[in-house]
C-alpha cells in the first residue's frame, strides 16, 4: 500500500457512520427560511414588503409596506472617488418604470457593475426590527434593469443597537456563498463617519472599497468591493476606514 | 410529507455522515464539523427543487468545502481527544491513534490544501471535478495537491502500527 492509499484508508476508517447529531427537522426549517428569503429577494418590492428578512441569525427585520408604485425618475447617488473624494464616473439618472419596485430611501447608488443589461445598485430601505427601535434602515443590494426596475437580491441591517452609531455596520456577503451565481452580490455594507477610504484585508492583501455617501445623511458611507478586486462571498479578515488625512477612524 | 421533502430526508440521511466526516477532516473538530455539514444541508435543502434532479451530493459537498475554506483561513490544530468514538468494530485504541495521527498531519496544511486532499482522496474526485467544486483551475488543484502531499510526507505520511497487534 503506498502512502496515498494509506492516507485514503485512514480517512475512511475514522468515519463514524453511527451518529452525526444532525437535526434534520431543524435543517429543513432553516432551509425553508433561506428559500423564502431568496424568493423574497428575487421577486422585488411586492414580496419584499410582506416578508420578514433575517439577518445575522437573530432579529427579524420587516421591511415597511410599500406605497403605490411610483413612476418617475430615480436619482442615482454620485460615487465618491476614493482618491479625490469627488464624484466618480457613474452619476446618472434614469427614467422610471411603472412597475412596482422597492422603495429606497434617498438616492439609489449605481456601481457600474453589470449583469447583462442590469446594473448592480445599492439603496437604503426602511425596516422594522422588533424590540430594536434604533434600527430603522437596512442596506439592500439590488439590480436595476434598463427600465429602472429594481430587484432586491440581499438586505443587511443591524441586529442590535443603533443603525447610526459611528463605525462599521453589518457587512453583506453573497448569500449564495461560493456557489457560482450569475448575479453574484459584491461584498458591501455601510460605515457611519467621515470615511474617505475603506480598505479590507483578505489573505494579507489589501483591497480598496468603492464609496458613495447616502443622499439623506452624508455621514453614512455606503461601500462595496468590486468583484474583480474581491471575489464575492470571500470573508474579509479585516476592514478599516480612514479619513481624508489617512487617519484611522 | 411532500415528495421533495421525503427525497431530501432520504438524501440527507444517506449523505450526512460523509459530509460530517469530511468537515471533521478539514477542521479537526466534531462540533465545527457538524455545524458545517448542517450549513451545507440547509443550503442544499433551500435549493432542493433546482438541484434534486442533478447532483445534490456534489452541490452539498461543494457548499461544505467552500464554506470551510472561507471560514477557516488557518490550519486548525485542535485534537479533540476527549471526544472518543463509539465502538463499531475494530480496536478503539487503534482508531484513536489513527485519528490523532491523521489530524496531526492534516493540521500542517492550509484550509485550501486540506480541502483538495479531502476532495481528492476522501471523496475520490478527479482533479477536474475538484477544480469545479473549488472554483479554481485544474492547474491550481494539481499544484495545491502536490504541495499538500509534500507537506504530509514531511509530517510523517505513514500510518501508525496498529496497537492491537502488539498486545
Amino acid at each position: 500500500m503506498n502512502e496515498v492509499d494509506e492516507l485514503r484508508r485512514a480517512m475512511r476508517v475514522t468515519e463514524r457512520a453511527d451518529r452525526t447529531g444532525l437535526d434534520l427537522a431543524g435543517i429543513m426549517r432553516e432551509g425553508r427560511r433561506v428559500r423564502r428569503r431568496r424568493r423574497v429577494a428575487g421577486t422585488g418590492a411586492v414580496a419584499v414588503a410582506v416578508a420578514a428578512v433575517v439577518i445575522g441569525g437573530g432579529a427579524v427585520a420587516r421591511i415597511h409596506p410599500p406605497e403605490p408604485p411610483a413612476p418617475g425618475p430615480v436619482a442615482t447617488a454620485p460615487v465618491v472617488d476614493p482618491t479625490t473624494g469627488g464624484p466618480g464616473p457613474t452619476a446618472t439618472a434614469d427614467s422610471g418604470p411603472v412597475e412596482p419596485r422597492p422603495r429606497p430611501v434617498g438616492a439609489v447608488v449605481g456601481t457600474g457593475i453589470r449583469y447583462g443589461d442590469d446594473e448592480r445598485v445599492f439603496y437604503v430601505v426602511p425596516v422594522d426590527v422588533p424590540e430594536l427601535p434604533g434600527v430603522t434602515i437596512g442596506l439592500a443590494a439590488g439590480r436595476r434593469s434598463p427600465t429602472g426596475g429594481l430587484t432586491t437580491d440581499y438586505l443587511v441591517n443591524d441586529v442590535a443597537g443603533s443603525d447610526r452609531r459611528p463605525g462599521f455596520h453589518e457587512i453583506g456577503y453573497d448569500p449564495q456563498g461560493r456557489v457560482p451565481s450569475v448575479t453574484p452580490v459584491p461584498t458591501f455594507g455601510y460605515f457611519v463617519g467621515p470615511a474617505a477610504r475603506i480598505v479590507g484585508t483578505v489573505d494579507g492583501r489589501h483591497v480598496e472599497a468603492r464609496l458613495a455617501r447616502w443622499s439623506e445623511d452624508p455621514q453614512l458611507v455606503i461601500f462595496w468591493f468590486d468583484p474583480g478586486v474581491l471575489t464575492p462571498a470571500t470573508p474579509l479578515d479585516g476592514i478599516v476606514a480612514r479619513d481624508a488625512r489617512g487617519g484611522r477612524l | 410529507m411532500a415528495r421533495g421533502d421525503a427525497e431530501f430526508v432520504e438524501f440527507a440521511t444517506a449523505a450526512s455522515a460523509r459530509l460530517v466526516h469530511a468537515a471533521f477532516l478539514m477542521t479537526g473538530n466534531h462540533h465545527q464539523a457538524e455545524d458545517a455539514a448542517q450549513t451545507a444541508l440547509v443550503r442544499t435543502y433551500a435549493s432542493w427543487s433546482r438541484i434534486r434532479g442533478g447532483d445534490p451530493y456534489g452541490y452539498a459537498r461543494s457548499v461544505l468545502v467552500n464554506h470551510l475554506v472561507d471560514t477557516w483561513r488557518r490550519p486548525i490544530r485542535e485534537y479533540p481527544t476527549e471526544d472518543l468514538p463509539e465502538r463499531h468494530g475494530g480496536d478503539v485504541a487503534d482508531e484513536v491513534a489513527t485519528r490523532r495521527w491523521l489530524l496531526g498531519i492534516l493540521g500542517t496544511l492550509t484550509p485550501r490544501e486540506r480541502a483538495v486532499v479531502v476532495l481528492r482522496h476522501y471523496f475520490d474526485l478527479p482533479e477536474a471535478q475538484v477544480a469545479r467544486e473549488l472554483d479554481v483551475s485544474v492547474g491550481t488543484v494539481k499544484s495545491t495537491s502536490s504541495r499538500a502531499l509534500e507537506k504530509l510526507r514531511a509530517a510523517g505520511l505513514t500510518a501508525p502500527e496498529p496497537q492491537g497487534s502488539r498486545r
